[in-house]
């Protein structure tokens, strides 16, 4: 039993049940349309895909490394402009009542508006390129950062900043110990919403208006009708956010937050509806 | 040592009917090796007037001066609650509110941790500690910075009866050896008797209304005939205020 709860077979079962469904689906779709067998890849048609394109056996214009390369590229840029501009927005809005006036409109209507709308608009303004992509990924990665940074000024710890002034701390210690440290997990919460947002509106801008990325060239098998190549690339894109947020963003995170008390949640809540209730019975009839 | 004098302080919040006088017209003179307690119940402005003492809070009117030799003093100040920087070490807490980094500063640092016995915890988090260590950081923090003068707020108001006897004794050997200045805030009559020299008595509505020379020698035992004299005496001006006011 208790290997089969563990967390690590959970994820593990996960996978395997997703193959399970996808060949059952497929088998039953076919009974009941024979014609989709073109429409619908089976799983080692996309495994056979995958395989190829690692070993950049592929028939578009560039394989898959150099495709999430140039994609990469441009998310790098756009998201770090994301998040300095951003930042100093975000601080502007949450230090002072008029700029949080100014901008605040704004940042509900940027919110609002869908990757496609930025992505038609920049691809007629800028064709195909960078300049494009690189715009859509910081349109829909900003307004996360400036609603998070803004709640982490808002969110400063009074009752420190008053410990430093007590002790006449200076302002530039201050702000390195006080103020910064506190504004981090607010800042993660920034960084990982505008990369991952930025990436999907990344994705949107190249398959509107670019010649080349892992936007367009999952457009290019659609165009191809080549399903196994659309899920294919579908599986890479998974992998690509999964590497970036186990191996970038909780590494990171994990160091930057060591000070944390460390909770195993999930065993806390099993524990409260699986624990053994203490044994009443034989003291009560000890009592009679 | 320090010496601190304060003339007519005025605080009061809003206008009109809704106005609330935190401290009225306060006038008091503490100097030299002295611990000094400031009792009165919850609201009636002693936290005003550390916050005011400190620099925290500006006064509405009238004036505090501190002083040590013609120089303003530098203080040191122990919260309620502990207010270290979670994300730093206990160490890099003490090193924070330091004026340099030299090796002689570590280590007198080192030395209030020890003295506390929390020697062998400079490189934990606050998160790792209990409620009564990390107190016990605040106020080796505190005393590391050598302060003229050192403020302490309800400092053991939140920790459990034993711990917070325990920090006394601690403190009080502290301050018998520092040759300081301390100004030490509480709601509790029977802390203030055991610990001070002299007990100031504030009302509700900020009024100063007892200044209590306790004369009794150190180590003093709450089961003493004459600690309870000292606190009895305080609890009958609580009860004679009463009478007055309601």
């Amino acid at each position: 039993m208790r290997v089969l709860r563990s967390p690590l077979t959970a994820r593990l079962l996960f996978p395997v049940a997703v193959l399970v469904f996808w060949l059952v689906s497929i088998e039953l779709i076919q009974h009941v349309w024979p014609f989709a067998v073109d429409v619908l890849p089976r799983p080692s048609e996309v495994r056979d895909f995958i395989w190829d394109e690692l070993r950049l056996d592929t028939f578009a214009p560039y394989n898959v490394f150099e495709t999430f390369w140039i994609s990469l590229k441009r998310l790098g840029i756009g998201w770090l402009i994301a998040m300095g501009l951003g930042t100093m927005i975000g601080l502007a809005m949450g230090m002072s009542k008029g700029a949080n006036a100014f901008f605040n409109d704004w940042v509900v209507a940027v919110l609002a508006m869908p990757n496609l709308a930025w992505a038609l608009f920049v691809s007629m303004a800028f064709g195909f390129g960078n300049t494009g992509p690189i715009i859509v990924v910081v349109l829909t990665g900003i307004p996360f950062v400036i609603i998070n940074v803004r709640e982490g000024v808002r969110n400063t710890p009074r009752e420190l900043f008053d410990m430093s002034r007590s002790f006449r701390v200076s302002q530039s210690k201050t702000m390195r110990h006080v103020l910064l440290p506190s504004l981090m997990p607010f800042m993660f919460a920034a960084a990982r919403y505008s990369f991952a947002l930025g990436w999907k509106g990344l994705v949107v801008a190249e398959v509107f208006g670019g010649d080349d990325g892992a936007g367009w060239t999952m457009k290019f098998w659609y165009d191809a009708q080549r399903a196994h190549g659309v899920v294919g690339y579908a599986f890479f894109f998974m992998v690509f956010a999964i590497v970036f947020e186990r191996f970038v963003f909780d590494t990171i995170a994990k160091r930057v937050f060591r000070w944390r008390p460390s909770l195993t949640e999930v065993e806390v809540v099993e524990e409260m509806f699986e624990a053994e209730a203490p044994t009443l019975a034989p003291a009560a009839q000890a009592g009679r | 040592m320090a010496d601190i004098v304060v003339k007519n302080l005025h605080k009061e919040f809003g206008v009109g009917a809704g106005k609330v006088v935190a401290l009225e017209n306060v006038g008091l003179s503490i100097g030299g090796h002295v611990f000094v307690s400031i009792v009165g119940p919850s609201g009636c402005g002693k936290s005003t007037l550390l916050n005011i003492l400190t620099g925290i809070e500006n006064p509405t009117s009238g004036t505090v001066e501190i002083t040590q030799e013609g120089h303003e003093a530098a203080p040191g100040y122990v919260f309620q609650a502990a207010r270290l920087l979670p994300w730093r070490t206990v160490m890099d807490n003490l090193m924070f509110v330091q004026e340099d980094r030299s090796p002689a500063t570590r280590e007198r640092c080192q030395r209030y941790l020890d003295m506390v016995q929390l020697g062998d915890k400079g490189d934990k988090f606050p998160g790792e500690l209990s409620g009564g260590m990390q107190q016990r950081v605040g106020i080796a923090r505190a005393f590391s910075v050598e302060p003229d003068v050192l403020f302490m707020d309800e400092p053991f108001s939140h920790l459990d009866a034993i711990t917070a006897r325990s920090l006394r004794r601690e403190l009080h050997l502290m301050w018998a050896q520092a040759r300081k200045t301390v100004v030490f805030v509480t709601h509790d009559v029977g802390e203030a008797v055991e610990l001070s020299n002299r007990v100031l008595v504030f009302a509700n509505g900020g009024r100063l209304v007892d200044d209590i020379e306790v004369d009794l020698p150190f180590p003093r035992d709450a089961a003493d005939e004459d600690v309870a004299v000292a606190k009895a005496r305080i609890f009958r001006k609580f009860e004679e205020l009463d009478l007055l006011v309601s």
